[in-house]
């Protein structure tokens, strides 16, 4: 409630007001409220408590995973103590200098661990962008050109039907222990599914009506992939590589462990597995902290890259 | 429909044949061969003209090359005792004749000569496929051994529990086909595949038979020989081979010269062993799957589909090693189940809990979320909606509409899932020391046992490829509005 109360425009102050320029063109605007895709995907996954818990776990491991070694220089073939007894199997939390003890070879298990996580996760990742990188390329072009189609699908049964574990033993059998070779073996055929699931996603959105559209006005086929259905994508992207990370962590650790994976030159952690195992009742900290770690690395990118995914679909971005 | 199967079964040949030839070329290849001598003690320790021999009789074994000693050039000469005598223009002549054969021509340290031939890729891959299948014939013993006095026929007699059989005079094998002890309970010996000689380990064994046979210490039977005689035996005898020379023990109990068996053992072969394994495990995952993938679907963003999502994508995460130590130690501390199969063996129900269970835990998550995803999806679909419409009750839409339909793409996997079985769960049985098909593999690997992984491969590949066939045609059975014939293209 006001003391004065005006009662005509009269009494009005002109110095109230002060004098706008109409503006047609803003007529012509459609008023939104302001939606950024990215702003929306990071307020979206922020929003979800477990998921920035894992980031921090996942993030944590990763930078270790990277860095750790670097300093530590760890060398898996370099053994200094392993002639002084007295270093051998220290238990873990005993001495600040080796917070997860020591191994049968007098070795620091926290620097092994670290340089082990290392070279698993740099082929998952490796191994995870080349299939990636392939399949979508190869995805795409599948999924609009019906001449690959008919090659595409046949290369796709021979391969699909076998089992990707045997066929990356046969292969690292076949070529030889090493990182590249193991690399190799895990994506020369799994490119071919990630192909496959994102020729299904092209050819459902490739006869929408924009798209059609888009044709007639005599845009390029590149094009269209490019900016009309490479967006649509991103979701399922983000989805089946946080899927194939894991996978491949997976399979590095299964296969180092039944002894075909890296060679002995290289830790990893399925090779660090693979040693402890022996150990376990004498000194079952040495085989477990590896594994709990592995599957530590696993869980957090799965629920990260699983939390990523549902957030960049656009479809939740509902407000 | 029928000429869509051929063609799917054509296909599939295809595929394995493709995959198979692959494989070969590879191994062949890519592997050094001197590896494969590098575990063999028996080679160590051999020196001289003795090691140079041997190798080669080893590699010639394994399919390498083609080694031809001196005796053998000189039977194909007109004069051999001349050809015998080292440095003879006689032998010269020959080697001659062998060098521009595509042999090479190397010499013993006592001056012997020795050619061999290194056979090359196609070769090689043409070699396996051409002795991979090899059939029983009545004109079998005639053509091996000369014998011309053995009646050749096919009659029909009994098998060692009086079934009938179809048996044969004059075969390698005098039992065709019979019902028997043991998997697959139907027996034949009229086709047999061979897919060369396991080396090093289980040297000299044909590599299908090791991963067919029993294992473990020979089990004896009491069993009536055709003499008439009674005894407690380990002889097989639906395994009798033809043998040329019969000794005074086998006189006593067979009546033929049908007397070669294998014997029974005691523990069930590696295929058998993964067989039962697998297909445990199997009824567990869908028996706990299938009704917990629907129940989540049915209470679809309730608290138990949630922790059921929680669990699932848990499960998918771990690596399948951490599970598969996690579920053993628990297993091993607090329930005091063995850590290793060979502990407690096969007579122990204890030694089979924790692998089956770990084998269910691996596929209930995939099935889990496949159920209710299904589920789901149908539930979205326009009939549901109109039966919900027309005032059918929750409970009778699930029953009779969702669930028919949702299980066709579950039905589409069970082949699979039941074939594949056989070949086993490769890091289970390697941790906890199975002796099943699965751990077999890597075993091979590491001990360069380049014949057995070629089999295995060949076994794994034929059976996913065409378990994925058997699924399809599986499917059009439990729905008929599904046509895999090409006609569906027109309506796409």
């Amino acid at each position: 409630m006001s003391e004065k109360v005006i009662k005509t425009t009269d009494d009005l102050d002109p110095s109230m007001f002060e004098f706008q320029r109409a503006d047609d063109s803003a007529s012509e605007h459609i008023a939104a409220p302001k939606y950024s895709y990215w702003g929306s995907v990071f307020r979206r996954f922020f929003s979800n408590k477990i998921a920035i818990l894992m980031l921090i776990v996942a993030v944590t491991v990763v930078l270790f995973a990277f860095i750790q070694p670097m300093i530590s220089g760890y060398d898996h073939m370099k053994t200094p103590n392993i002639n002084n007894k007295s270093m051998h199997y220290i238990r873990p939390f005993k001495s600040f200098k080796y917070i997860f003890g020591t191994d049968d070879k007098g070795n620091s298990l926290f620097d092994a661990l670290w340089s082990g996580a290392r070279n698993s996760l740099f082929i998952a990742i490796a191994a995870t962008f080349i299939t990636e990188s392939i399949g979508i390329i190869v995805g795409m072009f599948w999924g609009f050109s019906k001449k690959m189609d008919v090659v595409m699908i046949e290369i796709y049964n021979v391969l699909s039907n076998i089992p990707t574990m045997l066929i990356a033993m046969i292969l690292v059998y076949a070529l030889g222990a090493g990182f590249g070779q193991l690399i190799f073996a895990l994506s020369v055929t799994s490119w071919i599914s990630t192909a496959y699931f994102i020729r299904v996603q092209v050819m459902i959105i490739r006869d929408r009506e924009y798209n059609l559209a888009s044709q007639c006005l005599g845009t390029p086929t590149y094009k269209i992939i490019l900016n009309n259905i490479l967006p649509y994508l991103i979701s399922i992207i983000i989805t089946s590589v946080s899927r194939d990370v894991p996978a491949f962590i997976s399979y590095e650790v299964a296969l180092s462990f039944m002894g075909v994976g890296l060679g002995q030159q290289h830790a990893s952690l399925g090779r660090m597995v693979q040693n402890y195992a022996p150990y376990m009742t004498s000194a079952p900290y040495l085989f477990w902290i590896p594994v709990i770690t592995t599957a530590v690395i696993s869980v957090s990118l799965y629920i990260v890259g699983q939390a990523l995914a549902d957030a960049s679909d656009p479809r939740t971005h509902m407000i | 429909m029928r000429k869509y199967i051929l063609k799917r079964i054509l296909r599939s040949i295809i595929s394995v044949f493709i995959v198979v030839s692959i494989v070969i070329a590879m191994i062949f290849t890519l592997i050094p061969r001197t590896k494969v001598l590098d575990l063999d003690t028996s080679y160590r320790k051999m020196t001289g003209d003795n090691k140079t021999a041997y190798r080669f009789t080893t590699f010639e074994k394994l399919g390498y090359l083609d080694f031809v000693r001196i005796s053998d050039i000189c039977a194909e000469s007109e004069n051999p005792s001349a050809c015998s005598v080292n440095k003879s223009a006689e032998q010269q002549a020959m080697l001659e004749k062998y060098e521009n054969d595509g042999y090479t021509v190397e010499y013993f340290r006592n001056g012997t000569p020795y050619a061999y031939h290194d056979y090359t890729v196609f070769e090689l891959a043409l070699n396996f496929w051409k002795n991979l299948v090899k059939f029983d014939s009545v004109n079998f013993v005639e053509k091996t051994y000369g014998v011309t006095d053995l009646e050749k026929k096919y009659y029909i007699g009994k098998d060692e529990n009086n079934f009938p059989a179809i048996m044969c005079s004059g075969c390698e094998y005098k039992y065709q086909v019979y019902f028997g002890h043991g998997f697959p309970f139907v027996h034949q010996n009229m086709v047999k595949l061979y897919f060369g000689i396991s080396f090093p380990t289980k040297s000299g064994m044909h590599t299908l038979d090791v991963i067919n046979e029993e294992q473990g210490s020979q089990k004896a039977i009491l069993q009536t020989f055709p003499t008439g005689v009674e005894l407690e035996s380990p002889l097989n005898q639906m395994t009798a081979k033809y043998k040329p020379n019969v000794d005074h023990l086998d006189q006593t109990r067979f009546t033929d010269n049908y007397a070669d068996c294998k014997s029974y053992y005691e523990s069930p072969s590696m295929v058998e062993t993964s067989y039962i394994f697998g297909i445990i495990s199997l009824v567990i995952a869908y028996a706990i799957g299938l009704p917990a993938g629907m129940g989540m679907a049915r209470n679809k963003d309730g608290i138990w589909d949630k922790l059921g999502v929680a669990i699932i994508n848990f499960l998918i995460a771990l690596p399948s090693l951490a599970l598969i130590f996690f579920v053993r130690q628990i297993g091993s501390m607090v329930f005091q189940l063995p850590d290793k199969f060979p502990l407690l063996g096969f007579g122990n129900i204890k030694s089979y809990i924790a692998p089956i269970l770990i084998l269910s835990l691996l596929s209930l998550p995939g099935l889990m979320t496949w159920t209710r995803r299904y589920m789901i999806d149908q539930s979205n679909s326009d009939y549901v909606k109109f039966a919900k419409a027309k005032g059918l009750s929750q409970r009778e839409i699930f029953t009779k509409h969702i669930l028919k339909n949702a299980v066709i793409p579950i039905v589409n996997g069970i082949p699979a899932s039941i074939i594949l079985c056989i070949s086993g769960a490769l890091i289970t049985e390697s941790a906890f020391a199975i002796p099943g098909m699965g751990k077999m593999l890597p075993d091979a690997i590491n001990k360069m046992n380049n014949n057995m992984v070629i089999t295995l491969t060949f076994i794994f590949a034929a059976l996913s490829i065409f378990s994925v066939l058997l699924g399809d045609l599986l499917m059009t059975l439990v729905d008929p509005r599904i046509q895999l014939a090409e006609k569906k293209r027109g309506s796409e």
